[in-house]
């Protein structure tokens, strides 16, 4: 007989997101990801200065905002056919750079690392750390007091196989406490040459509008010295002690195997990116090919198009389903059920993300640097590279970028050049068309841009990272990533299925972006 | 030693209650109320929940350094249920907010983000509207904190073109006929100070500190800034940029400064490490009723304007 198991909302990850899974037995059978929130901003752009582009759509996203701030720009400056300033350029990837780790840390440690963690460990903790006293005898007095909400927001929580090793579980916990300083002090690094964070104003097609001065290079470098050691020491070591406990997920979740990337962090001239864009199909790694991406509906709350296969910038024509509409599908055992949609790489669904870049980059043999620290995580965790897609792959890859990201940030970041623009202005262009792509914190992002006679936005489009991993079903009946990632998991207890929450959330969902 | 605390305490909330008699609330300093807090009988519980919204807020929220973060989920407010920090999960939530509506147990509710009232179906929680939520939880808050632009006035989920009929808490809560007290924090994102300040003051006085006619803290936004900027000086002198990166006033490059309340230039942004105008980009008004408009920023020349579209 078959069960359903549903979990909604999955809490943890940003934005609306509800999980369904039918179950044989224990076994997940199916699963189907529902995007539960819908904005609509692309279409609300259209008559809206080009330049506002990057202001309104880094609101997609308050976790990543700079990754869309900065690919509106890429595809405003396609549309002008410029390149930004080399200190433009070098100011982004040091943002970029910034908030990419900054986001790692709190997907591990905010979001993530508590459904491995034990944090009743802390009750048993005898150090003399004032931290962890204080939480200690805080959850003490919220258990013994009888409250209403013991504990909140801690517990409650899926009971489940949590780590029993003492040490590890403190100083997962410590860190959870630690990171949010160090987290503070990432987003003044964005603050720094991008006005504020979340949400930086400062970049403009044509670069960064914050100059380089000497003053903000020696606040940045500080900065970065003092937060460097915990993502070095303290975050990667929690990352192995998890994976060291928890050997079996680098076989959960494993999905498609699928990996999509795009070119990431350039020289100061754009090019020679550090992280290689391309895609590994069945194992082997190929070019990128941008057009053969197409966008598929079938499964998403929009009134069906004429095609259900649309190429970039012709999704304008989809309408979201009114409540009416939206209630029959909801009603229909086959019907639609998310806002996001399914975007296909031709025509296959594809993993983006961490491990993603991670896969592509090492089999591109571009950078001798990543695969020297891939072979090592690889011998030290008796995994390969193909372990990679998977739950804790996916971890694991997380802190891998952080360590290389980080040292190419050191290395950019004596290569600005003080006194020197990071910004020329250039004219708006009219019935231009544009696309910008990047990688973003949770995969690969694309903005694509057209304007009209008076350099007004006629038209607007993003593919977001999560609207890869999380799209629903297509025309064809393949199942989103995630939805395959999940699928014959085994549930030990359906009550705190923890092993869905576990995969769902080692991808970073993010609903806001990937519906917008 | 415990004798002096509580004089101390009972003393500082004689002195609030005379401040606030005479109307100058808004002189109560963050320090005075931490001060005023350091041992209270009962965290304020928080109930805290995403309408349509980016999660910046949230993130903004953790980087505050005046009170350290853990301070605040352990001693001045109790936070039942948020989104991004709570370990439950699907169904613990939901039961933990029916629990919570049941339990009569008074409780500050935050929403961050905007409730959409034409197309409700664009935001779901646990298969149901987030309007229904609200309809049902709104009513039985001690006080609602709209947490940023979006969930104040709208913000982007509002600008000009959208379909979906979002609405901030002081426009949603006056279309529904609920009267929960309504205090707004605009700014893309939140400043986590203006969160924990209001959240401070309500368990300290039970009560919102003193507000404008948009329920904004006057104390945070009874001023534009313009009115503090570091450029007024070149404003008076009718010395402007003439494009990025020269000195003077940005008013000719779009700057929004003149029309968007709030304190931006005296406490900046991420601890007062920086702000827009600061790192020389024009103010683009995100704490502002209109934001976002369809001009934000612009070249010396154009003669469009920023002059608000909608009241
Ligand atoms: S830059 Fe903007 S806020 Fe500053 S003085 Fe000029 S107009 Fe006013
Ligand atoms: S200066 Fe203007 S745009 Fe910048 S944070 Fe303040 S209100 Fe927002």
């Amino acid at each position: 007989m078959s069960t359903k198991i549903v979990i909604d909302p999955v809490t943890r990850v940003e934005g609306h997101l509800r999980v369904e899974t039918t179950m044989d037995g224990n076994r997940v059978q199916s699963a189907r990801c529902s995007g539960d929130m819908f904005r609509g901003l692309e279409k609300a752009l259209k008559g809206y200065d080009a330049r506002t582009a990057q202001q309104i759509t880094q609101r997609v996203c308050g976790v990543c905002p700079y990754a869309h701030a900065e690919t509106a720009a890429l595809a405003l400056e396609d549309a002008m056919g410029i390149r930004p300033e080399p200190n433009g350029q070098l100011l982004r990837n040091l943002t970029v750079g910034t908030y990419q780790i900054k986001d790692f840390l709190l997907h591990f440690y905010t979001l993530c690392a508590l459904d491995f963690i034990d944090i009743t460990a802390v009750l048993g903790y005898e150090g003399r750390d004032a931290g962890l006293q204080q939480v200690r005898g805080w959850v003490q007095q919220e258990l013994a007091n009888n409250k209403v909400f013991p504990a909140a927001p801690f517990l409650p929580r899926y009971e489940a196989d949590y780590c029993t090793d003492q040490a590890a579980n403190i100083s997962a916990i410590k860190g959870y406490l630690d990171a949010i300083p160090i987290m503070a002090d990432f987003h003044k690094m964005v603050a720094i040459f991008g006005g504020k964070s979340p949400h930086p104003v400062a970049i403009e097609a044509g670069g960064v509008t914050t100059p380089p001065t000497l003053d903000r290079i020696a606040h940045f470098r500080t900065l970065l010295a003092t937060c460097a050691p915990f993502v070095r020491e303290q975050y990667t070591q929690d990352v192995i002690a998890v994976a060291q406990a928890f050997p079996g997920y680098f076989r959960e979740g494993r999905g498609y195997g699928n990996m999509l990337s795009y070119p990431y962090l350039p020289d100061a001239n754009g090019d020679n990116f550090f992280f290689a864009g391309g895609v590994t199909i069945d194992g082997e790694y190929r070019a990128l090919e941008l057009d053969k991406i197409t966008e598929d509906h079938t499964y998403a709350y929009y009134y069906d198009n004429s095609s259900p296969l649309l190429r970039p910038l012709q999704t304008d024509t989809l309408r979201p389903l009114s409540s009416v509409d939206f209630q029959a599908q909801q009603s229909r055992s086959d019907g639609k059920y998310s806002w996001g949609r399914a975007p296909r790489y031709d025509g296959l669904p594809m993993e983006v993300g961490p491990a993603a870049r991670i896969i592509n980059t090492y089999k591109s043999g571009t950078n001798s640097e990543l695969n020297a620290l891939v072979n090592r995580f690889n011998r030290q965790l008796d995994i390969t590279i193909d372990d990679y897609a998977s739950v804790m792959g996916r971890h694991l890859s997380r802190a891998i970028l952080a360590n290389l990201t980080l040292n190419h940030m050191e290395r950019q970041l004596e290569m600005l050049q003080p006194g020197k623009p990071a910004f020329s202005e250039h004219p708006v262009p009219r019935n231009a068309r544009g696309v910008g792509i990047t990688e973003a914190t949770r995969g690969s992002l694309s903005h694509y841009i057209e304007t009209d006679s008076r350099g007004l936005i006629r038209n607007y489009e993003m593919i977001v990272p999560t609207t890869w991993n999380m799209s629903p079903r297509d025309g064809s009946g393949n199942q989103g990533p995630v939805e395959q990632m999940l699928q014959n998991t085994v549930v030990a207890d359906a009550a705190n299925p923890m092993e869905l929450a576990r995969i769902v959330r080692s991808t970073d969902p993010c609903i806001g972006c990937s519906v917008h | 030693m415990m004798q002096q605390e509580i004089t101390r305490r009972s003393a500082l909330k004689r002195i609030f209650a005379a401040i606030a008699a005479t109307g100058a609330g808004s002189f109560i300093t963050f320090d005075d109320l931490l001060a005023a807090d350091a041992n209270p009988r009962k965290a304020i519980n928080v109930l805290w929940l995403h309408g349509s919204s980016c999660t910046g807020c949230t993130c903004s929220l953790l980087d505050i350094e005046k009170v350290p973060v853990v301070d605040i989920l352990t001693r001045f407010a109790h936070m039942v249920f948020h989104h991004d920090l709570s370990l439950a999960t699907g169904d613990q939530v939901t039961e933990t907010i029916d629990k919570l509506l049941e339990s009569e147990e008074p409780f500050v509710l935050v929403v961050e983000g905007s409730i959409p009232v034409r197309m409700p179906h664009t935001c779901m929680v646990a298969h149901r509207t987030m309007d229904s939520w609200m309809q049902r939880i709104l009513p039985k808050a001690q006080a609602c904190i709209a947490a940023g632009t979006c969930a104040a006035f709208g913000g982007v989920t509002q600008m000009e073109g959208m379909d979906t009929g979002s609405m901030g808490l002081l426009q949603y809560s006056y279309y529904r006929g609920i009267t929960t007290p309504i205090i707004t924090l605009p700014g893309c994102p939140m400043k986590p100070e203006h969160f924990v300040y209001s959240v401070l003051h309500y368990s300290t006085h039970g009560a919102p500190p003193p507000l404008d006619r948009y329920g904004r803290p006057r104390r945070f936004f009874g001023r534009t800034v313009h009115d503090r900027c570091v450029k007024y000086a070149d404003f008076q002198e009718n010395y402007f940029s003439r494009k990025i990166g020269e000195d003077g006033c940005l008013l000719r490059l779009g700057c929004q400064g003149m029309v968007t309340r709030s304190d931006c230039m005296i406490t900046g942004y991420n601890n007062n490490t920086n702000v827009c105008l600061r790192a020389g980009h024009p103010c683009i008004g995100c704490s502002g009723e209109n934001f976002p408009r369809r001009v934000m920023f612009h070249t010396y020349d154009d003669t469009r304007d920023i002059i608000p579209r909608r009241v």
